[in-house]
């Protein structure tokens, strides 16, 4: 045996050389790759994102804006103008906590599509504290995010349990809540809450110490407590015993079933989580945007969210980057459908191309083209 | 009595798009690919329809133009979910989104938004129609007779043909399937795109023929509740029938409720729909395994080089 393996390795090293087969006429087979470098990792998320972008670009110039004033509406004047800038961070904020509270829930592999449900509800509790007056004035901000907190929190209860008592998919539930939370605001605008000021299918305006306030230089709070919740998810699922566990859940349910981690019980808290920060989402949307209950939940909050845990690949502070450039969108897009008529579903296709591309790049991650042989 | 007619006459309007869109769901999901983005590819037969009516004013032709373009839009679901292996639920969902943003988009910059169309008339038949409180229940469209046909058509294709077979054989078991010389990659692929072609039939149905005209984002959840529809019914292409006609008879409750004089909080009346659909579920999931035509492998992507 020795003998045979000091021959194998003394034998002349024979010159590796087949004939040069063009490209096009080789046979390809498809091989899952072990792992891949985060520096090539990193290269094909770039060139996805670019190559989404570049797609959007072509639909907005053949949608009729030309390419200096797309250049210009979202990378120049975003950064330039200070008063863009300040729309941008305070559109972010409720960004952020979407993000958020989507990329809580995949850690537990559970979809929850109802943020803009939870939204809804969180806003309606907020809501609720400032209609009725309950608090001293001191506390009332505090109570009506408290609320904002219960309310989405209330609102993923039924999806959740019927996902872990039953077995029922829980994509199908949460969403159906949506339309029926969607519902329910309507019928309080056009009901018992609706403003006695005007005809206008929204809250009489909230007072304004139930409003976030406002920072040195025009800067919403929002953004501050937004990055304040950000931090403290990060902790949470990078530094505590609760995330450690998450990770477990979210990598192999049942090996973790099998070591002891009570995955039930994660998954409840975490989606009770991701359901409370979507409810703050929607506070900061009624007392940091709109400063009453309106409709403006209908731009697909739900699914920025899903877009943004989805590139962050659920890591918190990843998700708070991506949701001030996703909110860069947004007023971008706002900006286009004053100065260019393009409707704002115009956004919506940008979020969505943006997933397609980034998702179809994760097969240059997982797989290898391999070349074997020719064709002939 | 009246009413009941009434009633029952107005079912099938709502039923058909349910039932159109389950049966296309199920022809892809039997072929193991979970086709979430029936919302978005009903918008999409809903919008061609309508641009197709307006340019030629033929609705056969722009229920088949609803049909086409679904099915078009699907091939980047289709590209994306068996040839690029991506996560199932995330392409449908960021299906669903392209859909509806490329629908409101291409819907206002062409002008066709709330324009109205003469769509799909209802079918003549005689003296059907002229019977006493009976008549108003022949007072449908080609397409209400057409949708049995149509199933009848697709569980012979499903059950009984050997297309059909391959087909659920790739859905069940993608390996033993490539093993016997199933081409599983075409096979999903191709499955896609006809489900999708139903599904867009659906949304055109909704456009062209129900409310003839196009508003952006119309189709209101209704792919969705296609897809839990799908669910309830276990994969069985009569069940979801059966499901569909019950979602059209509750539909077409609400109307005749306020017609009766029932006046109900009109919000509370919407929500119905989308929590009988939650009802459903957990009826189905309480009630336990009947006979289920789950396909083994839904929602698995595919490939030969990978060990299981």
């Amino acid at each position: 045996m020795a003998d045979l393996l000091l021959q194998q390795s003394k034998a002349p090293p024979q010159p590796h050389r087949k004939p040069f087969v063009p490209w096009l006429q080789r046979r390809y087979t498809l091989e899952l790759r072990q792992q891949l470098g985060w520096l090539q990792q990193l290269v094909i998320f770039v060139v996805s994102v670019l190559v989404g972008l570049l797609i959007s670009g072509v639909i907005l110039v053949a949608a009729g804006v030309s390419p200096h004033d797309i250049l210009n509406e979202f990378v120049v004047q975003t950064f330039t103008d200070p008063q863009n800038l300040r729309a941008v961070l305070f559109q972010a904020a409720p960004m952020v906590m979407v993000g958020l509270a989507a990329a809580m829930a995949f850690r537990a592999r559970f979809w929850n599509l109802g943020l803009e449900g939870q939204m809804v509800c969180g806003a309606i509790g907020a809501t609720f504290v400032s209609l009725h007056e309950i608090g001293p004035p001191g506390l009332r901000l505090w109570l009506m995010a408290a609320c904002a907190l219960l309310g989405g929190l209330v609102w993923v209860v039924a999806p959740v349990l019927m996902k872990l008592r039953l077995g029922i998919n829980e994509i199908i539930s949460s969403l159906m809540l949506n339309y029926v939370a969607a519902n329910f605001l309507l019928h309080l605008l056009y009901g018992s809450w609706k403003d006695p000021k005007d005809a206008f299918p929204y809250s009489p305006k909230f007072q304004p110490f139930e409003r976030l306030p406002d920072l040195l230089d025009g800067f919403s709070s929002a953004i501050l407590l937004a990055a304040v919740v950000a931090v403290a998810a990060w902790w949470f699922v990078d530094k505590s015993r609760a995330g450690l566990y998450l990770r477990f859940v979210h990598s192999n349910q049942r090996v973790a079933d099998a070591v002891g981690v009570p995955v039930r019980r994660m998954v409840l808290g975490a989606v009770l989580l991701s359901g409370a920060l979507a409810g703050l989402a929607g506070f900061m949307v009624a007392a940091g945007q709109e400063g009453r209950l309106t409709q403006a939940f209908y731009n697909g909050y739900g699914f920025s969210g899903i877009l943004i845990a989805f590139l962050a690949r659920n890591n918190p502070l990843a998700a708070s980057a991506v949701a001030v450039l996703v909110a860069t969108l947004f007023v971008a897009g706002r900006s286009l459908q004053v100065f260019y008529q393009i409707p704002f579903s115009m956004v919506q296709l940008i979020q969505a191309i943006l997933v397609i591309c980034v998702a179809s790049s994760d097969f240059f991650i997982r797989h290898r083209l391999r070349a074997v042989g020719s064709k002939a | 009595m009246d009413l009941l007619t009434n009633w029952l006459g107005n079912m099938p309007g709502f039923a058909i798009p349910y039932a159109l869109a389950a049966l296309g769901l199920i022809v892809s999901e039997r072929a193991g690919v979970l086709s979430l983005g029936a919302e978005g590819l009903m918008l999409v037969g809903a919008l061609v329809g309508v641009g197709v009516q307006l340019a030629v004013h033929e609705p056969a032709i722009a229920l088949l133009g609803s049909m086409a373009a679904a099915a078009v839009v699907s091939i980047l679901f289709a590209v994306m979910v068996v040839w690029l292996r991506v996560n199932q639920v995330i392409a449908g969902l960021a299906l669903v989104f392209f859909c509806q943003g490329l629908t409101g988009l291409v819907g206002s910059l062409m002008g066709w938004t709330n324009m109205p169309v003469t769509g799909l008339q209802n079918l003549d038949l005689g003296p059907l129609v002229q019977l006493p409180l009976v008549g108003r229940l022949f007072r449908q469209n080609t397409l209400v007779y057409l949708t049995p046909c149509i199933f009848g058509l697709v569980v012979w294709r499903l059950n009984h043909s050997l297309s059909g077979l391959r087909l659920r054989a790739v859905g069940e078991n993608p390996q033993a399937a490539d093993a016997a010389g199933i081409p599983v990659l075409r096979t999903r692929f191709l499955a896609i795109l006809a489900g999708s072609a139903l599904v867009g039939l659906a949304g055109g149905y909704i456009s062209v023929v129900s409310t003839k005209l196009w508003i952006a984002g119309m189709t209101g959840g209704r792919g969705w509740i296609a897809v839990g529809l799908v669910i309830f019914a276990r994969w069985s292409p009569w069940r979801a029938f059966v499901g569909a006609l019950l979602f059209g008879c509750i539909e077409a409750l609400i109307p005749q409720m306020a017609a009766a004089g029932i006046s109900l909080p009109q919000y509370f009346v919407l929500m119905t729909p989308y929590l009988v659909t939650l009802g459903v579920m957990v009826w189905v999931a309480l009630a336990g395994k009947g006979s289920d035509q789950t396909p083994g492998a839904l929602g698995e992507p595919f490939l030969r080089e990978e060990r299981r």
